[in-house]
């Protein structure tokens, strides 16, 4: 949007003649796109007041205006239009498309930027893009659409994303991209990343508390080079979203969104169907005692059979029971937005409903958001703009994974089992201790849980509050030189608690817990900026500026067990309560001060040279302070190979080079001791801490180098842009585990290196283009190789996480990378053949290998949208390539012979090839299929999956409907929308290999009795008044 | 202007003024203590309990799915019992790794504790350091006794990540000399010193009693010296015994963890925590080798230590298809064989269909055969044998008793006393001490005097015979005595070879579990962590290949 010089002066010259003549009229006339096509919704204001209008659906205006005033033409995506009123002015316009050339976007600092000065790479999205499929979690809407970032889930409802860009460049401490919102960085702590074996748990927070409807365009720091500016918190790259402001026109907007899916599995495991509860080939026949969790019984014949609620019931298949245990749930974001404005400010309001079901029985989500920008010019030189929201949300039942999971009790459910009769989780009117008991699939009083009990009847809720808000105050002092200050708080309140009700197959006496947190983000910073052109050819941009940012958390929680009158449940109905655990606020303060300098020559050649400085209250004295820097240059070489644009549009090259850190928690450098809670005996007693701190602790440095080409031809029709890069981090803040021997677990130290490089390639364009359809087109593929150089000597490996049979974990081991997937195999003799023991069963490896790594090689994705005329259809398709994932929900459906695989060997049994240990030689020991799937099960290779998986991610098809001027209707758009609608193709079986554990770092390449994923359908509506 | 000027002016004054001032102060965390604040006594309930009463992972992974049934002290495998065949004997990396976790874990509370007492550290006092010498005695005892080699003599140094692995010799008088120590420093000593140093209460052995520590210290020194004894090139038990013997050893004390009745299962745990946790299905039953030798003895400690079998009426099913049809004849011939063998009441009628089983309730003492495998367990029904009594798995907040920890008792002690003399390492009356040994164990579970004393007149509860006939008694006394300790039970057993048809082994693959790489022979330790090979690989090889391959079935340095 680059007005010319000498055209703005002479605007001003016609507006100051204008001034004297006062001839109001209505002018009307007709905006199109530069192909004809007809731009309903085109912003049409007269400058200088508060007139504005925008073009009916046939891309009509009229407004009133005085000759002599001049009118703008606007619409997102293309160059605004000045009009001078007056004779023989047309006003029927076409509007020219934004050149690629003078693309802005949003940089570092929330600075915008033309894009092709920048001499790193940054990607943008608009809000629409995430906002036609939507999901109440931004991140889930950014999948596939973004090169060098990579989002997994943990699948429960209201749960977190863990977004990586570039790869992991920490071995302890965070990994995840930084969060900014309008310029301010938002609270990340206290999120629960899951990860347990037994019981993941994800909570949301962070961009999850983000609108949807409220957001304008994101754009991706990709690693340093992109976000230095952002100093310690900048290694991971940033995710900047901008939200929206309310327009300069004097007209009420409304506009009205909803956003209706149904969500149903994607897919289930494949179960078999021949073989029912039981064990060694038999049904049980005792209700206490025989009944068995596995489906190792006999043929389902249609027997009459005594089952596990004391009815007699058929011995028959139900090969739906899975399926039938989930319901279509229907998610709905709604929400309303008001906005006005005129030339000295405007004001936006938002308000979003979001109600979402899971899939599974009563647990649901509601969240409501209300947002109010204001921006106002006071002054002609001091402007303001401020914003406030209120999130508040209600998870309900937010299901577990893991092996305790809920979902554990239902994907291996005896295969005869209707599971109607699971409903009846509870005897009626129970008194003793016993009969409180849950009823599970295998007896009553069961340590099976029981699926409906889980969900129905305890009770598991996570109540969050934020605010989060700011104000920016800028002055202009005069046509180069301005400033401003920005005030950003972000809090976050959350309520959790859990209850199990008494006969729950875990804690009999029952338990429940309450917990309750508070963590605060305040950011307090200025900037400077001068722009000069200090020489025709040579203009300079500096910025200087400094940041005080202040981290709090803290939290109190109680629990206890053992209800005193077993039907109500609120702690002091408890006979055995904890000691409460407190933790006092924790804070982090981080002082900085930092410069930039942008320096252009001639619009061709670019150089940006950034320095920051921290100060954080983690680190010791002597290591608190430090500087990073960071250089980038770009070239505009177009003008030298094809001045006259008969080719390439651009073409441009970059380079850069920058380093930034990484700081760490709170109390990270003295050994300290604390009180249990609990003494022994009701003793004062001490325990001493495993960690040895270190006060030397330095900040992480990672380092990073990009280039980058830059290509855009055929009128900007074809796009291509590639980028390389080579990240390293050292100095890791670890806790590297030692031997015991030496007096603690650990040692707290600086240590290793990991590395990142990788490659992402973006190619675009526009194949098709008349007047009434157009094709655009893009795909990126993203590469990226992760590391472990070195750690320190003689530690081989550090251990993330591992099954709870220790069959398989998740590594980071030098020379591998982060992430690695470690399991037993079955192991071999010395000339190599498989060995079984004298029983005939396999034996596992005693050590484990590696099998995997978690991280995918590439990404891709494609992205589709076509228009003719009002209707509109879009779609993407995604793919991960490479990379591993152990499931341990396999395993859990072979142990059980539930799946349909553990149909082998059934009737027949097995004797194993291999090396009887007891003999010595061939083994001649028979063993069932019950037995041969227990062992097989249990040995971790067997169930290590490619992630490779390309699907259909989204799809909309929208149609756009003539506005309604009887009811103010300027517009009006339907869409059918689609998520996760089938696989191309898929590597692994039974489950979705983006489906982890949770989203911590061990959590990934690890799933266990995960949600399914969900396929969803719906539509989307949006009426503009 | 102005006001803008203001407002940017105070921002880079508030710059200023904010600096780094505080930042010492808020990273100073609020909720722990400093060294400063802190007494030694503090630190010695946590370094017993740490040890002997952990918390419920390692107690369920150690004790109750390792140890104890190695001991021969309890078996499970029954019908609705959640294990698999062969639990413990089949190799687990998960479970092993639980307990080498936990115990190799233990160091850094020890070292912590030494370091800080020790001379020249921050809370230096000669009688605490005494103590941290025992503890750490106890603790490698135990430690080595379970895995074999293990870092000792390049322990406990902060600058040594990677310490060497010691041979079980060095380790046994390394632990020795520490003891030598220990006793020399507390003399004739009897309170830790003055003010806050004194030691009471949070000593949950002595009460802070010193000398009772130094007849400690002189019990575990006997029991390094026998277990030591007649291992190759071992040249210091002798001498050792003959010391601790005249030093003084715990004569009448015995060395305990009384539990804590209500604390959190995850601070501290006791059998009952895993016995009420789960409806059951982890519960366990006593092993028939303990069963049998207490019933066919007349011990009075067979009621003590369990409870009858509860008893009712159970009908299997035959099965009709699977690997059992062949051998459903043997493994109900198996039952019966076992019930007649126990002495039990009960009736079986057998059909083409069924066998219907009845006991009567709570009349008969029935140990679960130790080893079976899933064959036979659907009908191996859990109340058809005895449990352990309830002062073993009464719950916590209950108000009901439950059994202490045995550290050390006097009971072993005067059993190890008769064991040195019989073995010709000291001198004195061994039958005295052994039925002195034999009275200490009964009374420690609160026999009456009359059962002791008719006990003491039977052959069990006369030291005689050939010399192996009398080792044999002690080495079955010790074994009895140290009954809910499964690691000296287990060590006993490993050392002594008795109870001989627990250390035999099983061989019948119809029945019984013959242990991933065991091929049924007794275990004689456990496997070291994975920990042991990621952060200190190299020195663990080195030690492997003086020890013995990482297996279950290597015999450690002074076994039997």
């Amino acid at each position: 949007m680059k007005v010319n010089k000498n055209n703005k002066l002479l605007l001003v010259l016609l507006l100051l003649v204008s001034g004297f003549t006062f001839a109001q009229q209505t002018i009307s006339g007709l905006v199109t796109d530069e192909a004809g096509v007809p731009l309903p919704g085109a912003t049409v204001v007269v400058n200088q007041t508060n007139n504005g209008t925008t073009t009916d659906f046939d891309g009509n205006f009229s407004i009133s205006a005085s000759d002599g005033q001049s009118i703008s033409i606007s619409f997102v995506g293309y160059q605004t239009l000045s009009i001078v009123v007056g004779d023989g002015a047309d006003y029927n316009v076409s509007l020219q498309p934004d050149s690629l050339l003078d693309e802005v976007v949003v940089t570092a600092l929330g600075l915008s930027r033309e894009k092709k000065s920048l001499g790193y790479s940054v990607s943008e999205i608009s809000g629409d893009n995430i906002n036609t499929v939507k999901d109440h979690n931004i991140a889930s809407s950014l999948t596939g659409k973004i090169a060098g970032v990579n989002i997994t889930q943990s699948g429960s409802i209201g749960s977190g994303s863990r977004i990586t860009i570039r790869g992991n460049n920490s071995i302890g401490g965070n990994t995840q991209a930084l969060i900014v919102v309008d310029g301010v960085p938002i609270n990340a702590d206290g999120i629960d990343s899951g990860g347990s074996v037994y019981n993941s748990q994800v909570t949301g927070g962070g961009i999850t508390d983000i609108n949807p409807n409220d957001v304008e365009s994101i754009s991706v720091l990709k690693g340093p080079n992109a976000a230095a500016l952002y100093g310690s918190r900048a290694g991971n790259g940033v995710i900047l979203i901008t939200t929206k402001k309310g327009s300069k026109s004097d007209r009420l907007g409304v506009t009205l969104n909803t956003n209706v899916t149904f969500d149903d599995p994607m897919f289930l495991p494949e179960y078999q169907n021949q073989y029912g509860q039981g064990s060694l080939g038999a049904a049980g026949t005792d209700l206490v005692n025989d009944w068995y969790t596995g489906s190792w019984g006999q043929r389902l014949d249609g027997s009459s059979q005594l089952y596990f609620n004391g009815q007699q019931r058929s011995y028959s298949g139900q090969p739906d029971n899975v399926s039938d245990f989930f319901r279509t749930a229907m998610r709905a974001i709604t929400s309303v937005s008001l906005d006005k404005g005129s030339e000295s400010g405007s004001v936006r309001f938002s308000y979003t409903n979001n109600s979402t079901e899971s899939i599974l029985p009563n647990s649901d989500l509601e969240s409501h958001n209300f947002n109010l920008r204001g921006t106002a010019q006071l002054s002609d030189k001091l402007s303001i703009d401020s914003k406030a929201t209120y999130f508040t949300q209600n998870v309900n039942n937010r299901a577990s994974l893991g092996g305790e999971g809920v979902l554990a009790y239902v994907y291996t459910m005896p295969r005869n089992v209707d599971v109607n009769d699971l409903m009846d989780y509870q005897m009626a009117n129970p008194s003793t201790p016993a009969e409180f008991g849950v009823i599970s699939y295998d007896k009553r009083g069961s340590t099976t849980g029981n699926p409906y009990w889980m969900l129905m009847h305890d009770r598991n809720d996570e109540r969050r509050g934020r605010f989060l808000g700011f104000t920016k105050i800028n002055y202009e002092f005069n046509d180069w030189l301005s400033a401003f200050v920005r005030l950003g708080s972000d809090i976050t309140d959350i309520k959790r608690g859990s209850i199990e009700k008494p006969g729950h197959h875990f804690y009999p006496d029952g338990r429940m817990s309450k917990s309750q947190s508070t963590s605060t983000e305040l950011n307090s910073e200025f900037l400077i900026t001068a722009k000069k052109d200090i020489t025709d050819k040579l203009d300079l941009v500096f910025n200087a500026g400094g940041n005080l940012s202040k981290r709090t958390s803290e939290g109190l929680g109680i629990s206890g067990r053992n209800f005193k009158i077993p039907t109500r449940f609120f702690i002091s109905n408890l006979n055995e309560i904890n000691p409460p655990s407190e933790r006092p606020q924790a804070i982090k303060k981080v002082n900085s001060l930092y410069g930039a300098l942008n320096l252009s020559y001639d619009d061709f050649l670019y150089l940006d040279v950034t320095a920051r400085n921290d100060w954080s209250s983690t680190l010791g004295e002597e290591n608190r302070s430090y500087l990073y820097n960071s250089a980038s240059l770009s070239a505009l070489l177009n003008r030298f190979i094809d001045p006259s644009q008969e080719v390439f549009n651009l073409i441009k090259l970059r380079a850069s080079w920058a380093q930034v850190g990484n700081d760490t928690s709170p109390y990270q450098l003295y050994q300290t001791f604390s009180v249990p809670g609990q003494g022994y005996l009701g003793l004062t007693t001490l325990g001493s801490p495993s960690v040895k701190l270190n006060p030397d602790l330095l900040p992480e440095t990672v380092t990073s180098t990009e280039f980058g080409l830059e290509l855009s031809a055929l009128e900007n029709r074809l796009t291509f842009d590639i980028s390389i890069y080579d990240m390293s981090t050292i100095d890791l803040i670890f806790n590297v585990p030692v031997p015991p021997a030496t007096g603690f677990s650990f040692f707290k130290e600086n240590v290793g290196k990991v590395q990142n490089k990788g490659v992402e390639i973006n190619l675009g364009g526009t194949p098709i283009k008349t007047s009434n359809f157009s094709w655009n087109t893009s795909v990126f593929f993203a590469k990226n190789e992760n590391t472990l150089v070195e750690l320190i000597d003689d530690l081989e490996s550090i251990t993330y996480n591992t099954t709870n049979s220790g069959n398989a974990s998740i590594r980071a081991t030098v020379g591998g990378g982060l992430g690695d997937i470690y399991g037993t195999v079955w192991d071999t003799d010395d000339s190599g053949n498989n060995i079984v023991n004298a029983n005939g069963l396999p034996i596992a490896s005693s050590s484990l290998e590696i099998l995997g790594n978690a991280n995918p090689d590439w990404l891709g994705g494609w992205s589709n949208s076509f228009s003719f005329g009002d209707l509109s259809f879009s779609f993407l398709i995604d793919a991960r390539i490479g990379g591993q994932i152990y499931s341990q929900t396999s395993a859990g459906l072979d142990s059980s012979g539930v799946s349909e695989r553990s149909l082998l060997y059934r009737d027949s049994g097995v004797t194993l090839n291999g090396t009887n240990t007891e003999t010595n030689s061939a083994n001649t020991v028979p063993i069932t299929s019950q037995q041969y799937w227990g062992s097989y099960s249990s040995i971790a290779e067997n169930y290590i999956y490619d992630q490779d998986n390309i699907r259909l991610r989204e799809f909309a098809l929208g149609y756009r409907l003539p506005g309604l001027d009887e009811i103010g209707l300027q517009s009006a758009t339907l869409q059918l929308i689609g998520r996760n609608l089938f696989f191309f193709s898929k590597s692994a079986e039974d489950i979705d290999p983006e489906a982890m554990l949770g989203t911590a770092l061990g959590a990934q390449g690890f799933t266990s009795n995960a949600l399914p994923t969900l396929r969803s359908v719906g539509f989307n509506v949006t009426l503009n008044f | 202007m102005k006001k803008v000027n203001l407002i940017l002016s105070g921002f880079f004054v508030l710059f200023l003024i904010s600096c780094t001032d505080d930042f010492n102060e808020i990273n100073e965390q609020p909720n722990a203590l400093s060294a400063d604040d802190v007494s030694a006594k503090f630190f010695v309930t946590n370094l017993q309990t740490g040890l002997f009463a952990p918390n419920r992972y390692p107690y369920w992974r150690g004790p109750v799915i390792h140890v104890d049934r190695y001991a021969g002290h309890t078996a499970f495998g029954f019908s609705a019992n959640w294990w698999s065949d062969g639990l413990g004997y089949d190799y687990s990396a998960g479970y092993t790794g639980a307990v080498y976790g936990y115990m190799s874990g233990y160091n850094s509370q020890l070292t912590a504790f030494s370091n800080f007492v020790k001379p020249g550290g921050t809370l230096e006092n000669e009688q605490y350091y005494a103590i941290s010498l025992i503890m750490k005695g106890l603790y490698y005892q135990m430690y080595s006794d379970t895995f074999g080699m293990v870092p000792f003599s390049e322990s406990s140094n902060p600058d040594i990540t990677n310490p060497k692995y010691d041979s079980h010799k060095e380790i046994y008088s390394g632990i020795i000399s520490g003891l030598d120590e220990a006793i020399s420093i507390i003399g004739s000593n009897s309170t830790t010193g003055t003010g806050p140093e004194v030691l009471t209460d949070n000593d949950l052995f002595f009460n802070g009693d010193l000398q009772k520590w130094k007849g400690l210290a002189n019990s575990l020194k006997l029991r390094i010296a026998l277990r030591a004894n007649g291992a190759p090139g071992e040249d210091f038990s002798a001498k050792a015994a003959s010391e601790a013997l005249s030093s003084g050893v715990l004569g009448d004390t015995d060395a305990l963890i009384k539990r804590d009745l209500e604390i959190s299962t995850w601070s501290s745990a006791v059998y009952g925590d895993i016995w009420h946790a789960f409806y059951g299905g982890g519960h366990w039953n006593l092993a028939a080798t303990m069963v049998d030798i207490l019933r066919d003895n007349n011990d009075p400690r067979l009621y003590k230590y369990a409870v009858p079998s509860k008893g009712g009426t159970v009908t299997i099913k035959k099965p009709t298809e699977g690997e059992n049809v062949a051998l459903i004849d043997k493994h109900i011939a198996f039952l019966k064989d076992h019930f007649d063998e126990s002495g039990a009441e009960y009736t079986m009628t057998e059909t083409a269909e069924d066998v219907t089983i009845t006991m009567p309730d709570n009349a008969n003492y029935v140990g679960f055969p130790t080893r079976t495998n899933a064959r036979p367990k659907p009908y191996l029904h859990t109340d058809f044998f005895s449990k352990p009594a309830d002062v073993i798995v009464n719950p916590k907040n209950s108000g009901k008793p439950i059994f202490p920890w045995i550290v050390m008792s006097a009971g072993d002690t005067h059993l190890m006393a008769a064991e040195a003399i019989v073995k010709g390492l000291a001198s004195g009356d061994a039958e005295s001490h052994y039925k002195t040994g034999i009275r200490h164990a009964m009374k420690l579970w609160e026999v009456d005097d009359a059962e002791i004393d008719a006990y003491l007149s039977t052959d069990m509860g006369t030291l005689s015979g050939s010399t192996e006939k009398q080792l044999e008694k002690i080495a079955t006394q010790r074994w009895l005595a140290n009954y809910t300790n499964g690691y000296e039970g287990w060590a006993i057993v490993r050392d002594s070879g008795y109870p001989s048809e627990l250390y035999e082994g099983v061989s019948d693959r119809d029945i019984y579990a013959l242990g991933t790489t065991l091929n049924g022979a007794y275990p004689q330790r456990m496997r070291y962590g994975g920990g042991a090979y990621n952060s200190n690989g190299d020195n663990l090889e080195a030690a492997l290949s003086v020890q013995g391959p990482d297996v279950q079935g290597t015999k450690l340095w002074w076994a039997k």
